[in-house]
């Protein structure tokens, strides 16, 4: 039921699949980055985006 | 003509824009050396200042962490052909000049890290090139400009951490080129317009800890375009809306605000979920199992709500959790086995819960642990000796719950160990001598138990060590006088034992010692009288039948006056 959901445009998310987002670079792989809002006093966390990496590269997905 | 024009004054309109700037500016003497007003001067060639290589006019000026003070002239605005100013993490103060609306070129702007008060200057919105606008860290009052909405292309638009009031201008929200609103930390008032969802090219949307209230609005599910959305530390009120489930975000952070009613299942169907943010509400009804089908969640806070029921045994599907942090609501049941198979992760609260039964064997699988707190259950059994394994736990608080057995020598071999907490248990049988071998150890929390027999003479290795708390437990024997090489120890309570023999004199080698409590023991013999005990007051020390100290009542005391 949930697929067929996501199918029709239903609620659900996914991470990034990153085929073909790193340029020539392979393999792609969608990894978490922090986002730092470049405050001074330090937080509980940073909060993340997704990002596709290769090598030591981050692309957007 | 010309010439003789250059030989007054050797600078044209730009240059002498750039002295009168130097002019208002502070702590300029070592910095901006170089601006001089001298005869064959190159403005192009002053220290962050940038020209263009064919009309050799001003398109950039860095100023940035300088150290600068002072305020910024007005004649920035003489600067007509300025695309880029940078005067970040400076000491400016003062108000942002009007005049900066004539530097009309400007594609980049960055105040932020000064000192900056007053108004967001209405000129700005004649900025019509302007693409990235950074003023965080300052402290800018008054209301959020809705002219700003007449820039066309605004792509970062960052007032974080200033005191800006009154509401967002929901005008803001209708630009499709925006991809960055940073409005944390400060004083916005007003709801969330449904209308955040027209901003279809934003990926970051920050409103962290404003005094935002209402609800949730239920349009919230057409911001696809999010990939991080911050609502945290407002008022808002209401139920989680089910639209939420249609966001695409990696960052959903709720916490802090006055959210009612369950959390919805829906969530459990968001995988792009990063960190997952829900703590310090008003939730309750159960944690919905279907939260374990987020399997590329690092990080899941859902403390300080009034969640029940039990915590499922699906979370342990979340193999990517590192973060795992249930504490503070009405969660009842055994803490699931299944928990065991997260490898990664790294902390684990579950304290002030009504959690029963045993820590399972498997918790010990989760290597990565680093930190474990269970205070406040009502969890029995004993410590597994395979607690062992856990050796990268740099924080254990089991306190304040029904375990009983004896303390594992086991625990002496998890060597990072900064807090040890195993207070008010039944924990009963002698202390461990390889607690001694804690080395990193800050915290070492064991009163309030049925521990018997002598205070290991090891103790007295625990360099680190800073509060040492023994009290209500019956220990027996005397002080080990190896105490006396704890040098950061600042809090040493030993009381309501069965302590007896003399305090060791060489307790007075530990120079930190501020609080000390021995009182209701059997001690004998005289107080050490030297050094810093003669700061510690009777009540450290009364409850000892036999020792002999200064204070009215002791045996040795001065008379009780009648």
């Amino acid at each position: 039921v949930v697929s067929q959901n996501k199918r029709q445009n239903g609620p659900g998310s996914s991470p990034p699949t990153c085929r073909s987002k790193c340029g020539n670079c392979s393999p792609c792989k969608p990894v978490h980055v922090p986002i730092q809002p470049g405050l001074s006093i330090p937080l509980e966390y940073y909060p993340e985006a997704w990002r596709c990496k290769c090598g030591n590269k981050l692309f957007m997905p | 003509l010309l010439l003789l024009c250059s030989s007054v004054s050797p600078l044209g309109d730009e240059g002498k824009a750039l002295m009168t700037m130097k002019a208002s500016f502070r702590n300029v003497a070592n910095v901006l050396l170089d601006w001089n007003d001298v005869p064959n001067s190159d403005l192009c060639s002053w220290r962050g200042v940038f020209c263009d290589n064919t009309s050799l006019s001003v398109v950039s000026l860095n100023l940035s962490s300088l150290n600068l003070g002072g305020e910024i002239s007005p004649a920035i605005g003489d600067l007509r052909n300025l695309q880029s100013i940078d005067f970040q993490g400076n000491k400016l103060t003062g108000q942002i000049p009007d005049e900066i609306g004539d530097c009309v070129s400007l594609v980049h702007l960055d105040l932020s890290e000064n000192s900056l008060y007053g108004d967001i200057p209405f000129s700005i919105s004649k900025l019509k090139q302007l693409e990235y606008l950074n003023l965080k860290n300052n402290q800018l009052t008054g209301p959020i400009p809705s002219t700003l909405t007449q820039i066309p292309n605004l792509k970062t638009l960052d007032l974080t951490r200033n005191q800006l009031t009154g509401e967002i201008p929901r005008l803001i929200y209708w630009n499709e080129v925006l991809q960055f609103l940073g409005l944390r930390g400060n004083l916005l008032t007003g709801t969330l317009s449904p209308d955040i969802c027209q901003l279809s090219g934003l990926w970051y949307f920050d409103v962290r800890g404003n005094n935002l209230t209402g609800k949730i609005p239920d349009s919230i599910g057409n911001c696809t375009s999010f990939e991080i959305l911050d609502v945290s530390y407002n008022q808002i009120t209401g139920e989680i809306p089910y639209n939420i489930g249609f966001l695409q975000v990696a960052t959903l952070s709720l916490q802090g605000n006055k959210l009612t009613g369950k959390i919805p299942e829906v969530i459990g169907l968001m995988q792009a979920l990063a960190v997952l943010d829900l703590s310090d509400n008003d939730l309750v009804g159960p944690i919905p199992p279907i939260l374990g089908n987020l399997s590329y969640t690092g990080k899941l806070y859902l403390h300080g709500n009034k969640l029940t029921g039990p915590i499922p045994p699906e979370l342990g599907n979340m193999s990517k959790l590192s973060y795992l942090q249930l504490h503070d609501n009405q969660l009842a049941g055994t803490i699931p086995a299944e928990l065991g198979k997260l490898e990664q992760l790294f902390e684990l609260n579950l304290a002030n819960n009504q959690l029963e039964g045993p820590i399972p064997h498997n918790i010990s699988s989760c290597t990565a642990l680093n930190q474990f707190n269970v205070h406040g259950n009502q969890l029995s059994g004993s410590i597994p000796s395979s607690f062992r394994n856990l050796e990268s736990l740099t924080y254990l608080n089991l306190s304040k719950n029904n375990f009983k057995g004896r303390i594992p020598n086991e625990l002496g071999r998890i060597i990072n160990l900064d807090t040890l907490d195993l207070s008010d248990n039944n924990f009963s049988g002698t202390v461990p001598a390889s607690i001694g071998d804690l080395e990193h150890l800050l915290t070492l929390n064991l009163s309030r138990n049925h521990l018997c027999g002598p205070l290991p003479a090891e103790f007295g290795n625990l360099r680190s060590i800073q509060t040492m708390d023994m009290s209500f437990n019956n220990l027996s024997g005397s002080i080990p006088a190896e105490m006396g090489q704890l040098q950061n120890i600042m809090s040493l309570i030993l009381n309501n034992n069965n302590l007896n023999g003399e305090i060791p004199q060489q307790l007075s080698n530990c120079f930190s010692l501020s609080t000390l409590n021995v009182s209701y023991n059997n001690l004998t013999g005289l107080i050490p009288p030297i050094r810093n005990f003669s700061r510690f007051p009777p009540d450290s020390f009364i409850g000892n039948p036999l020792l002999c100290g200064n204070w009215v009542g002791s045996i040795c005391g001065p008379p009780v006056t009648k």
